[in-house]
């Protein structure tokens, strides 16, 4: 219960939305009342109608009324069925909308400008499931417990309204069905939820390691090991489903009994009560028949509330988004053009380890220098990158660019840095509107001559759809090479004044890296790059070289000077022209 | 409705008759507990005391509580099949991808794999549960209700007959009109669909093109969009249901008129009248619940078929030509190629005419453009890919076979990709994944000449810290080294396959690496697929491709003296030409 209430305290994803949309809400709730409510008025009318007629009436019309009632409740059942079906899920779909808007804004928020990696894409997935499941929490938790409820409710003040002591026991014996089972389930499936969970994982994680290393397992000729390591999972998942099903068996059979001890206790109210004389225990039949439709109804409600606990785990996980607006105050823009980048005795740390990434960093970099950035990985080319895209803050120090902080340049970032990583994401439209994502404005012409200055107009020419060819999801119609193309010229539209290399041919061969260098240097020639290199191909483009160790550069000069002084650098360079 | 493979499966058809019984037994329990409930309602209507009832509702909760345990029963007798048909399928599967290997899983996609073995054969054990209890019920219940009815008065029963086909009919067609209003916007709706995540993965970018804030608009009208398609497919899809119900209720309210009227002119009295009007909710309640749990057995039954289409695909036979045992590779042992082809399902050919002898612990380079096919070649070296049947020969120290997917060969060799794969377990465990009784000390001296001390010595547990999946991460050089401590630790294999093993790492990681490879080449046969030219300068022969061919093989010497593919090839890789 703690934990029920704990997951609303500060809840911004589910409250606020059953508060939106107050009247679509309403009407779903009062449809799906309708649609019970009129299944359980036409056996209810139905059973009167044979009793009145049993007392053959001497003129038809004394059964005219239950007769039309009948076809009504025939027919009103199914169609108020419909339109809630309908509505329910126009008013969940209006919900995902803002949901995906606000998560949207959440993860923007603190999405970094550089290197975008696997994991980063898993959680996505993961958040946007989430959003499914709390569109599944009100499909399939809270309106039909919702409706179910205020059936109970009307259904008890009805009886009430005869004998307030039979309503009294209906009270009891209903609440069993519709709170105290859905209750017993929650509990039980929350411990069984998280065994359930941790099994699962193992099993994952075993699955994942069988298919991805199955070429170590078939090499290794250990086929035994590899079957005996699956028995034991797919056992405890065996007998984990196991469990589930027979307690859903059981928990139903005993909604059921129940059910059949309410209609036993309403023959027993209605001897008493419905059998004063003849008109009146023509209602027994009506009252006992009105039960059987509410099974259905009543039944559904356990198994909707006993999957809250796996909708509990979203719901807290979408409300550990920080969704509070950023603060813009102190934000400036650059009043003359850029002139100078500058890093500047800088000291950096993350927060939370103990290791000092940069000690007393100096960077200067004037308009149109290039300059490469190599280092083992670890050693933090990447933090430095986003220390100067300001998405990280420095320790001690400042990132300036023409003497302003780079902190207070944030709103100005896309129109003073332009960013060429491993794998540019193209989003799944056309090749025409990945590149016009540079600048909105740009023209069709101006698309086209960024897209031929990058070397790729024969290759989209060739392309049955040309120009409007679908990228597909990353981007997958084209090779590495094309991408990285694709990318630079959504990058000459954006005309930025300094450009970020990062890697971007790590996963190329030499010779598409080879030609990809050569048009990236040739086309933006007049902009200032800082280009992280994994390797020295191409090193002479660059005007300066930098070689980040242990927080510091330890080589720096022109590739002539360091190939020239530097015998490192120089066996490095041999090694890559493979001399060595 | 009824896939005719469940037949196949161990105990169905004996299930299948004994669940038809019990759905019989079932039927005249709902005739019974509807007869006396009866019963009490019109010894009630006339009037008489709760004693008189007494006898009549005592029977209807005997048969109620009857019915109800049948059902319990009914799916206890059922579990136990299922549960062993799903943990059967799932060892089935898993054996199959074991002897399908590693092509099986590049082609499918690991995700599609895993998918399948896990949330798979859940949707099958779902709709086993599901689909055999309900076809059953849905095609013996009704019939013993509506005999019942029948013999109380035939008028509502032929009623009821009429309207179950009706309501088929027209559930298929309505079914059918949603599948078609579906299928026609299939692609524009999957596009919206997956276009939230796309956005979302593409965030750092669009940060970097300074989009992201006015994206959020771009987000939301997106998922507008989608509402309003997936309510115009909705709105079709429900009316199936729509149908079902409506034609259900309506028949129930027909009946009772009907019955209403034969009680006004007096051709029938209140009992069987009440007992036909209680039955013909439990009438169509089987097809009800059968349609409510349509779309899952659905899912079920397509996983169902998938997992079939797995377990049928063809393996490799024929992998023990050369016996069982690991081979002996000596300084005198060879492998020769001649005229063998390879094409990816029949479509042209991926390599072609290949012709190579490898002989003792030769170095052998392998070289090309990206697409020549170096990749493919290693592979079909490792025995991950099969060669054309009846096209050229393949011969290990003179014995013909007719592929490399021998498990003699393969348990002679380490591969070394350019992403070694770390199983989520300890660095020691990963280490002698190859040698699982091998000791700690072996392991630690295996890991010291990979050159992984210093960084052990950063761990928390040293050799026992756990690695792998959603662990402590592990660099790209630091795999590497993993990979050929495995190699270190495990002599006996002499043959050493590297498929780009440095393609994707820095300069620095990548000369210290190779310090440490170098060692592992002596006494072992090596074919190393590189794009990274200093390693020709440690292989004694080297193997052009180009286009899936062997255009130039010789010796570095040789092949650098004459102005060939070789030549070419160097040149365009450091940007020369």
């Amino acid at each position: 219960m703690k934990a029920f209430f704990a997951t609303f305290k500060h809840d911004t994803w589910v409250m606020p939305y059953l508060r939106k949309y107050k009247k679509l809400l309403a009407l779903t709730l009062f449809l799906g009342l309708m649609t019970f409510f009129c299944g359980s008025a036409l056996m209810f009318n139905s059973g009167y109608l044979i009793s009145k007629a049993a007392r053959h009436p001497y003129n038809i019309l004394m059964i005219y009324v239950p007769i039309v009632l009948t076809r009504a409740f025939g027919i009103g059942r199914p169609a108020f069925r419909y339109a809630e079906r309908i509505t329910s899920h126009n008013w969940v779909l209006r919900i995902v909308s803002d949901f995906r808007k606000k998560l949207y804004q959440a993860v923007a928020k603190h999405a970094v400008a550089i290197r975008q990696n696997f994991q980063t894409g898993d959680v996505l997935s993961i958040l946007a499931d989430d959003i499914d499941h709390i569109e599944n929490l009100y499909l399939r938790t809270v309106f039909p417990t919702v409706i179910a409820w205020m059936m109970y409710l009307i259904i008890v003040i009805a009886l009430g309204y005869f004998s307030w002591w039979f309503g009294l026991l209906m009270f009891l014996m209903l609440g069993l069905i519709v709170i105290v089972m859905p209750l017993w389930s929650v509990l039980l499936n929350g411990a069984r939820e998280t065994q359930s969970r941790k099994i699962q994982q193992t099993f994952y994680t075993q699955l994942t390691d069988a298919v991805m290393g199955l070429g170590d397992w078939l090499i290794s000729g250990r086929q035994t090991d590899f079957n005996d390591r699956q028995t034991a999972p797919i056992d405890e998942i065996a007998s984990l489903r196991r469990a589930d099903h027979r307690f859903q068996w059981w928990r139903d059979f005993t909604i059921q009994l129940l059910f059949g001890v309410i209609c036993i206790a309403l023959l027993i109210w209605s001897s008493f009560y419905w059998t004063t004389d003849k008109a009146s225990s023509n209602w027994i039949a009506a009252f006992v028949l009105s039960v059987f439709p509410l099974v259905d109804a009543f039944q559904s409600v356990s198994q909707g509330v006993s999957e809250w606990p796996s909708y509990q785990r979203s719901i807290r996980r979408v409300n550990a988004l920080d969704t509070t607006p950023t603060d813009e105050t102190d934000q400036t823009v650059l009043t003359e053009s850029f002139s100078q980048l500058q890093v500047a005795d800088l000291d950096f740390q993350y927060a939370e380890a103990n290791h000092q990434i940069f000690k007393h960093l100096n960077l200067t970099l004037t308009a149109g220098e290039k300059l490469a950035l190599l280092g083992p990985s670890g050693t933090g080319k990447s933090t430095l990158l986003k220390l100067i895209l300001g998405d990280l803050q420095p320790t001690n120090g400042s990132v300036q660019l023409n003497d302003v902080p780079i902190s207070r340049l944030q709103n100005e970032r896309a129109t003073l840095f332009g960013v060429l990583d491993q794998q540019p994401y193209l989003f799944n439209t056309s090749i025409m509107n990945n590149v016009r994502m540079g600048n909105p404005d740009a023209t069709d012409a101006e698309v086209k001559a960024a897209l031929t200055s990058v070397e790729l107009a024969p290759l989209i020419d060739g392309l049955p759809d040309g120009y409007e060819t679908i990228v597909e999801e990353g981007g997958a119609r084209f090779s590495g090479g094309e991408r990285q193309r694709i990318a630079l010229a959504r990058i000459l539209l954006q005309d930025a004044p300094i450009i970020i290399l990062d890697e971007p041919t790590v996963s190329l061969d030499p010779i598409t890296e080879a030609h990809l260098l050569a048009t990236v240097f040739r086309v933006l020639q007049d902009k200032t790059i800082l280009w992280v290199t994994h390797h020295l191909a191409g090193i002479n483009y660059v005007d300066q070289v930098r070689f980040l160790e242990a927080g510091q550069f330890d080589m720096a000069g022109t590739p002539q000077e360091l190939y020239a002084t530097a015998p490192r650098f120089k066996r490095l360079y041999d090694l890559d022209q493979g001399h060595e | 409705m009824f896939d005719p493979a469940l037949f196949k499966l161990p105990g169905m058809r004996r299930l299948t008759v004994i669940l038809g019984l019990l759905a019989v037994v079932e039927g005249i329990c709902i005739i019974i507990q509807a007869q006396f409930l009866s019963l009490a309602i019109v010894g009630l209507w006339h009037l008489q005391t709760l004693a008189t009832i007494v006898q009549p509702m005592l029977i209807f909760a005997i048969a109620w509580t009857g019915r109800q345990l049948l059902v319990v029963f009914k799916n206890r007798l059922m579990y136990p099949i299922v549960e062993k048909t799903s943990g059967d399928m799932r060892r089935q599967v898993m054996q199959k991808l074991y002897r399908l290997g590693p092509s099986y899983v590049a082609k499918t996609g690991t995700g599609n794999v895993v998918t399948t073995a896990l949330e798979g054969i859940d949707k099958v054990q779902t709709y086993l549960m599901l689909v055999v209890i309900k076809v059953i019920d849905m095609m013996v219940i009704p019939w013993v209700i509506l005999i019942y009815i029948a013999w109380l008065r035939w008028r509502e029963a032929l009623f009821l007959l009429a309207i179950f086909p009706l309501i088929i009919v027209f559930m298929i067609i309505l079914g059918y009109a949603a599948q078609a209003k579906a299928d026609k916007q299939y692609v524009g709706y999957q596009r919206m669909s997956n276009h939230f995540v796309d956005t979302l993965r593409g965030l750092p970018t669009l940060k970097q093109l300074g989009l992201s804030k006015s994206y959020a608009t771009n987000v939301y009208r997106v998922s507008e969009g989608y509402r309003k398609q997936t309510m115009a497919v909705i709105k079709v899809a429900m009316l199936s249901t729509f149908a079902l119900d409506f034609f259900t209720t309506l028949s129930i309210a027909v009946v009772a008129v009907f019955l209403g009227f034969g009680l006004v002119n007096g051709t029938i009295s209140l009992l069987p009248a009440l007992v036909i009007l209680v039955l013909s909710p439990d009438y169509f309640l089987p097809l009800r619940t059968f349609a409510s749990d349509y779309h899952a057995t659905l899912n079920g039954k397509n996983a169902f078929a998938d997992v079939q289409k797995m377990l049928a695909l063809p393996v490799p036979t024929h992998r023990d030509q050369l016996g069982t045992q690991p081979l002996d590779w000596q300084a005198d042992s060879d492998l020769r190629l001649s005229q063998v082809n390879f094409s990816y399902d029949g479509e042209q050919p991926a390599l072609s005419q290949l012709d190579l002898t490898a002989k003792g612990y030769q170095r052998i380079g392998i070289i090309g453009a990206s697409g020549s096919g170096k990749s493919t070649l290693i592979n079909l070296l490792g025995g991950f890919l099969t060669p054309e049947a009846d096209q050229g020969s393949i011969k290990v120290n003179g014995q013909a076979v007719s592929h490399l997917n021998q498990t003699a060969w393969q348990q002679s060799f380490f591969y070394i990709p350019q992403n070694p794969y770390l199983f989520h377990a300890t660095l020691a465990e990963n280490i002698a994944f190859y040698q699982p009784e091998a000791g700690i000390s072996a392991i630690g001296q295996a890991a010291a000449k990979a050159g992984l001390t210093d960084w052990i010595e950063t761990l928390p547990d040293g050799l026992a810290t756990q690695i792998g999946e959603g662990a402590r991460g592990v660099s790209g050089g630091q795999a590497q080294r993993i990979a050929l401590a495995r190699a270190f630790l495990d002599s006996s294999r002499k043959i050493l396959l590297f498929d780009e093993p440095t393609a994707h790492l820095d300069i620095e990681t990548e000369a210290a690496l190779k310090q440490t490879i170098l060692p592992v080449f002596e006494n072992h046969l090596v074919f190393f697929a590189t794009h990274r030219l200093h390693w020709i300068n440690q292989m004694d022969y080297v193997l052009v491709l180009d286009h899936g061919k062997i255009v130039e093989q010789g010796t570095p010497a040789e092949l650098a003296a004459h102005n060939g593919a070789y030549v070419r090839l160097r040149d365009e890789m450091v940007g020369a030409i």
